[in-house]
């Protein structure tokens, strides 16, 4: 009797486990989606040539299932990991616009790029919102100086509920959300403030020029106060 | 005849063209920046993102612009003139009551958010749209909710502004 019972109890979490097991939905050709880039990103001209190489991709999302998009309806699935398809996109912009270097010796600026988050956010219902959070790590490989670059992407498709237009937003909605993030990182003010140092930016407004040139200051001392 | 057939060519043309200009985006980029909540409002972290990411696609939709910029993204000084900047803060936020809602009615106990947005020229940092605007929804419904009308609520009066 007793063994009986000392039997049940060990077999109980061993029955929930495979129950839990049983609900886990698994990638299947069906279920898996193949993030591209739609469309060329352009990246911004700088006022030099420019090489970059890209390093490293890591995942910092603490997302134990990173390929994993969706768990209901029978689960979305990645093709690739989140660091892969976030480093073939990125290499593949540089490439197409000649900003892409071999290897890191022959580089002006060394990257590499933190995932914060890859898929989807917490959307609005059946709609499916899309998000790629990236922290790009710039290094410039004369001097050692290193400059962290934030981009963010976004994407919001219509709703669906049935499975093929699930999988069509969310693929449509993962692509474009990556190809903001890039597009963001690449075009970004933050990335032409860390390569062309302030000395060499042209300054746009007539008043920041003013600033620069530290006339404002020589003026501002030259007056006379009044308080 | 001869005279109605040309009545109705002109009329063919002149529908079309106004097709046309209706389907003209009305600026050349729009560079959404994030909403930041004022003090005290408290909303999920997710929201602000959301926000974004509704606002982004709500204006794409109604084709305001022929670009859709990124927050700090760089644009071409030759499109700078007819490029706007579009800015704002959460400055109030009610959870609602589901509550009185039900014993009340009428709009009492919804949620509702406050918003202030301001719409600036690039170029000549012209102000074209500064106002508050205030949505509301059901208290049982998801604060996202909220984004999306707002969102839709801000392609409404860019759509109108001058």
């Amino acid at each position: 009797m007793q063994t009986r019972r000392l039997l049940c109890f060990a077999l109980f979490p061993l029955l929930l486990a495979f129950s839990a097991a049983a609900d886990e939905p698994k990638p299947t050709p069906d279920n898996t989606i193949s993030i591209k880039l739609d469309y060329e990103i352009k990246p911004q001209s700088f006022p030099r040539p420019l090489k970059f190489f890209v390093d490293r991709v890591i995942d910092r999302s603490a997302n134990p299932q990173p390929m994993r998009v969706l768990k209901e309806r029978g689960g979305v699935f990645l093709d690739k990991q989140p660091t892969e398809i976030v480093q073939q996109a990125l290499q593949e912009t540089l490439q197409k616009s000649s900003l892409l270097a071999s290897d890191a010796a022959s580089a002006d600026y060394v990257l590499t790029v933190y995932v914060f988050h890859f898929g989807l956010g917490s959307g609005l219902g059946t709609e499916y919102y899309g998000k790629v959070d990236l922290n790009v790590v710039v290094k410039d490989v004369k001097s050692g100086d290193t400059h962290e670059v934030t981009a963010l992407g976004t994407s919001v498709q219509g709703a669906a509920v049935r499975k093929k237009n699930i999988l069509k937003n969310i693929e449509a909605n993962i692509s474009e959300a990556l190809e903001s993030a890039l597009r963001n990182f690449l075009r970004g003010t933050k990335l032409r403030d860390v390569v062309s140092p302030t000395e060499e930016k042209s300054s746009e407004t007539p008043q920041a020029r003013l600033d620069e040139s530290h006339i404002g200051n020589f003026l501002y001392e030259g007056r006379p106060s009044y308080a | 005849m001869h005279r109605i057939s040309w009545i109705i060519v002109t009329l063919v043309f002149l529908s079309a063209t106004w097709a046309i200009a209706k389907d003209q985006p009305k600026f050349k980029s729009i560079e959404v920046k994030h909403f930041p909540n004022a003090e005290g409002v408290e909303l999920p972290p997710e929201f602000s993102d959301y926000l974004y990411a509704e606002l982004r696609s709500t204006l794409q939709k109604k084709k305001l612009a022929e670009q859709f910029v990124g927050e700090d993204e760089v644009v071409d000084a030759a499109d700078a003139l007819n490029s706007v900047i579009l800015e704002g803060s959460v400055l109030e936020y009610k959870k609602g009551s589901v509550v009185k809602e039900s014993l009340i009615g009428f709009g009492a106990g919804a949620r509702s958010l406050r918003a202030h947005v301001k719409l600036t020229r690039r170029g000549n940092k012209e102000v074209i749209v500064d106002k508050e605007i205030k949505v509301r929804a059901m208290a049982r419904w998801d604060p996202k909710t909220l984004a999306k009308f707002l969102a839709n609520s801000i392609a409404g009066e860019l759509k109108h502004s001058d």
